[in-house]
């Protein structure tokens, strides 16, 4: 039996390696299990190659990666490009094409020999069964639901319902070559049973969906009624998702003619009153960034979500990467603070980006929303969420006598001043970019300008204490801690998982709120600690050197960085937990003995 | 201190006097400069549309001439060099019952925002563009600007410029602008005119403003000269329909001063917020509740 599976399936773009993988995903969320699923391709926009690697567990799913369980080839050329992406181990269950005339036993894989390994005639069998080799991606999910045990019943549903249209005989056709592929597994039976075990939340459906959808969802579910943005990888979903369902809440969607002019409309429409977002991506972020210090200036509420990818410039632009926290947090002229979050996975992305608006309209101030290429595309299980459970925070507008001599930018004690839009009687005033007093005159008195800086800070002080905004898991008092943030978040989760199992003392702080820097948050969590990690995929390790910058962190607390689209795996991450745990021991042996008085 | 609200006056008020519309902000601008006259036929054409202040977004770029909204009562918007037209926009999108006018500058205008215009006048919102064209950037003391004319010396074209000026009248034109009106500061009661039809119109309505900068603009862009040299577009008869005589008459823009509405399209075009309002409207039927959105993800084979 497995309780966890990771199954790789390459080939060219017109495989259907892709619907495999989504029809065994949507089986398996029905059915109950947890499931992450990954897609990656070429660089051509049509054809090329395709790739997707499913992880389908018992219980949450952590990360998608690691070495593969089960790999898919229809054809060698094609699976071998993903390199690193779908590694293949001597453990590695491996089916292929036969029609590749590759010998079993000679595998284009240098260095490893899989023990179990199937020739399978996919395409033949698509021919034969459903009359069109583009069945072979139904064969696929059912050479997989004969051997691991999933999807049955649903793949089946699926295919009767998405074929319907086409008349009985595709669709038997297509039931036909499932069972070929179930029958060929139940013929060739694995040395091992491999199938999943019953899901542990018992086979209740899930939510399935990927972080940009979510993103887009919860932005709904925040009362967000005006989105203004530009195509770019990985963010559009955004976009798209918000096109499709905005009108219907009264709201607009602007495709602007560049990313100035998208966070320009989103400014313009919060002062106008309304909760406004963006979205975008490295190089679109780098021109907001103008309009992103008006917003801060003129205390205008906006949610500003950058899909991070590989930078600088155009650089990687459909790999994950952590590399725009410095971006986020300081691309400003001026004195500026925004409050910079981080999902960590598709289900934390509907809090986050729900959490993004009550910020932003609370401390009236744009919110940088810091997602990355790999959850914002990747689909995934998903606990269905208690909605009602969200407090949703509206900006505060000025009562009936704070109308009168109305001062927009009032110097309150908590720094926030209730504002007004057009449209409210009374509530005029001179919104600007330009330094102001209270009532939102042009000024240069140093002394305002000094004021105005004083509340424009001041106001998110309290945001610091937002304990809500950060998990600590593990043992609260381990000698040895690791810090992780966003996608990479579930790889330390899944090494703390690991590295709890051998009995080793550690723990684990995940913050949502990257900045500004939460001092005590970080004091405190490494109040215990003699080693640490900060585990990042970035170069730089951003967050690391941002914590550094603001807290005396023990000199012991390093960081493991790696760029973009290297995967860090859960398996390095213990290997350096292990050895960090050696190393205190040496410490200890070497102390001079406590002198005695 | 006094602030820039209007509520000193009951807004049951239908009549109102362009004074309701002048701010006590005492403008930053040189004696003499056009802008003053633009902002008195601003405010003069808003009192004869009568809609009260706090319904009015005005919303500029920066140089002397973005300085305009807080000169007025309106909700004023000064926001950063060349980029009013989209923040406008969002605006007119977010809220379309108010009023939203735009200003800007030859510089905001058509260098840092001029790949603004395209877009807006191609999309048709419903603003009035208020251009204030003094063929100088006027804030950063006397740089060429994208209107000045070739030869032109300033302190960045010490020898004379190397390139040919924009056409503002033609490169809206050009993307098929709807109502594009020229006037200047020397002939107030037109001024005010056009910005009131302008106002108006349904659509996106361009007004291009000869405003001369005393300091540092040429002698024969002074008030002086636009008195002797302006050309009445009405006295001329010219059909103010007819959008190949109108896309003639745009060509002339530097060498003769024409004023008055060069085009107004006889049959206004649907304009985008038209478009957003009825799909809003056929869409609303088909929401399911806000809190209910995540049903979209469950999961159907
Ligand atoms: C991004 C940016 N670049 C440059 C400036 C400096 N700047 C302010 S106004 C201006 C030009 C103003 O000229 P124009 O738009 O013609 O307005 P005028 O002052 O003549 O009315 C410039 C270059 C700025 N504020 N922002
Ligand atoms: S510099 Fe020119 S445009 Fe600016 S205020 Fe003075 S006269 Fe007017
Ligand atoms: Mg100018």
């Amino acid at each position: 039996m497995s309780e966890d599976l990771i199954i790789g399936i390459a080939g060219s773009g017109g495989d259907g390696v892709i619907s495999a993988g989504e029809s065994l995903l949507t089986a398996a969320a029905l059915e109950g299990y947890h499931c992450v699923m990954t897609k990656s391709f070429g660089s051509q926009i049509r054809g090329g190659e395709a790739s997707c690697r499913l992880r389908l567990a018992t219980q949450p799913v952590l990360n998608p990666n690691g070495p593969l369980d089960v790999a898919v080839a229809l054809n060698w050329d094609d699976f071998k490009r993903f390199g690193a992406e779908l590694p293949v181990e001597a453990a590695t269950i491996v089916i292929y094409e036969s029609n590749t005339g590759v010998a079993a036993d000679k595998l284009p894989l240098p260095g490893v020999k899989p023990a179990v390994v199937f020739s399978v005639p996919i395409t033949a069998m698509a021919a034969e069964h459903a009359g069109t080799d583009k069945a072979k991606n139904i064969v696929i999910a059912g050479l997989i639901a004969g051997w691991f045990g999933i999807g049955r019943e649903s793949v089946v549903a699926g295919i009767r319902k998405k074929f319907a249209k086409k008349g009985a005989e595709v669709v038997e056709g297509n039931v036909r070559a499932f069972q070929a592929g179930l029958d060929f597994a139940t013929a060739n039976p694995l040395p091992q049973d491999r199938k999943l075990s019953t899901p542990q939340s018992g086979g209740q459906a899930k939510l399935l969906t990927d972080g940009n959808d979510m993103c887009a969802a919860a932005a709904i579910f925040a009362g967000c009624t005006f989105f203004g943005g530009y195509p770019i990888t990985p963010s559009t979903e955004i976009m798209q998702f918000l096109d499709r369902e905005i009108w219907k809440y009264g709201g607009t969607v602007l495709q602007a003619e560049d990313e100035i002019a998208g966070i320009g409309a989103v400014v313009g429409a919060s002062f106008a009153g309304k909760k406004a977002m963006t979205a975008t991506s490295g190089p679109g972020m780098s021109l907001k960034t103008e309009i992103l210090g008006l917003a801060s200036l003129a205390e205008l509420p906006l949610v500003c979500v950058n899909v991070q990818r590989g930078g600088p410039s155009t650089g990687m632009p459909t790999k994950a990467e952590q590399s725009d926290l410095f971006q986020a947090a300081f691309s400003a002229h001026g004195d500026c603070l925004r409050p910079v979050l981080a999902p960590t996975c598709v289900a934390d992305i509907f809090e986050v980006t729900v959490e993004a608006f009550n910020l932003a309209e609370y401390y009236q101030t744009p919110v940088i929303v810091l997602s990355d290429q790999e959850i914002a595309q990747r689909k995934e299980t998903v606990d269905p969420i208690d909605t009602s459970k969200f407090q949703i925070i509206e900006r505060r507008h000025p009562s009936g006598p704070e109308l009168t001599n109305y001062a927009r930018f009032k110097l309150t004690e908590s720094g926030i001043s209730p504002i007004s839009h057009p449209g409210m009687v009374g509530g005029n005033y001179l919104c600007a970019g330009i330094e102001h007093n209270e009532q939102g005159r042009p000024t240069a008195s140093g002394e305002m300008h000094a004021r105005m800086n004083e509340k424009r800070f001041n106001k998110f002080n309290p945001l610091k204490n937002r304990r809500d905004l950060f998990t600590v898991e593990g043992d609260s008092d381990a000698p040895i801690g690791m810090v992780s943030w966003g996608s990479v978040a579930g790889v330390a989760r899944e090494a703390l998982r690991l590295a709890q199992a051998e009995g080793l003392q550690v723990k684990l702080l995940v913050p949502r709120l990257l900045y500004p820097v939460a001092e005590t948050v970080y004091q405190d969590f490494f109040a215990s600690v003699q080693r640490g990690l900060f585990i990042e995929q970035s170069y730089q390790a951003q967050l690391y050197r941002i914590v550094r910058m603001n807290v005396d962190l023990p000199t012991q607390v390093k960081a493991f960085a790696k760029s973009g689209s290297n995967p860090i795996l859960p398996s390095e991450v213990l290997k350096r937990l292990r050895e960090m745990v050696v190393s205190i021991q040496g410490n200890q042996q070497h102390q001079p003995e406590a002198v005695q008085d | 201190m006094t602030t820039l609200d209007t509520s000193a006056k009951p807004f049951s008020l239908t009549k109102f006097v362009p004074g309701d519309f002048k701010s006590d902000l005492k403008p930053i601008w040189c004696p003499g400069c056009g802008d003053f006259g633009v902002v008195t036929a601003i405010t003069r054409a808003l009192a004869n549309i009568a809609r009260p202040p706090h319904e009015i977004a005005f919303v500029s770029g920066i140089g002397c001439s973005s300085r305009i909204p807080g000169y007025t009562t309106a909700y004023g918007f000064n926001t950063v060099h060349g980029r009013s037209l989209p923040i406008a926009q969002g605006i007119k999108l977010a809220n379309p019952e108010l009023l939203v006018l735009v200003a800007s500058g030859d510089g905001d205008g058509f260098s840092i925002g001029g790949g603004h215009v395209a877009h807006a006048v191609r999309r048709n919102i419903d603003i009035t563009y208020i251009v204030m064209d003094n063929q100088i950037y006027g804030l950063t003391k006397g740089q060429l600007s994208p209107t000045s004319s070739r030869g032109r010396k300033t302190v960045t074209s010490s020898f004379g410029s190397l390139e040919d000026p924009v056409n503002p009248l033609l490169y809206v034109m050009g993307y098929g602008a709807s109502f594009v009106a020229q006037g200047t500061p020397a002939d107030m009661n037109g001024l005010a005119k056009i910005i009131e039809e302008g106002i108006r119109f349904p659509g996106f309505a361009f007004i291009n403003v000869q405003s001369p900068c005393v300091t540092y603009g040429m002698e024969d862009q002074q008030l002086k000269a636009h008195k002797t040299n302006m050309k009445s577009l009405e006295a001329m008869g010219h059909d103010a329909s007819d959008r190949a005589k109108a896309t003639e008459l745009a060509r002339a823009y530097g060498t003769e001063l024409y004023t008055g509405v060069l085009y107004r399209n006889p049959n206004p075009p649907t304009t985008y917020g038209q478009g957003v309002t009825e799909r809003q409207e056929a869409f609303k039927k088909s929401a399911v509740p806000r809190h209910e959105i995540l049903n979209r993800f469950k999961p159907t084979n």
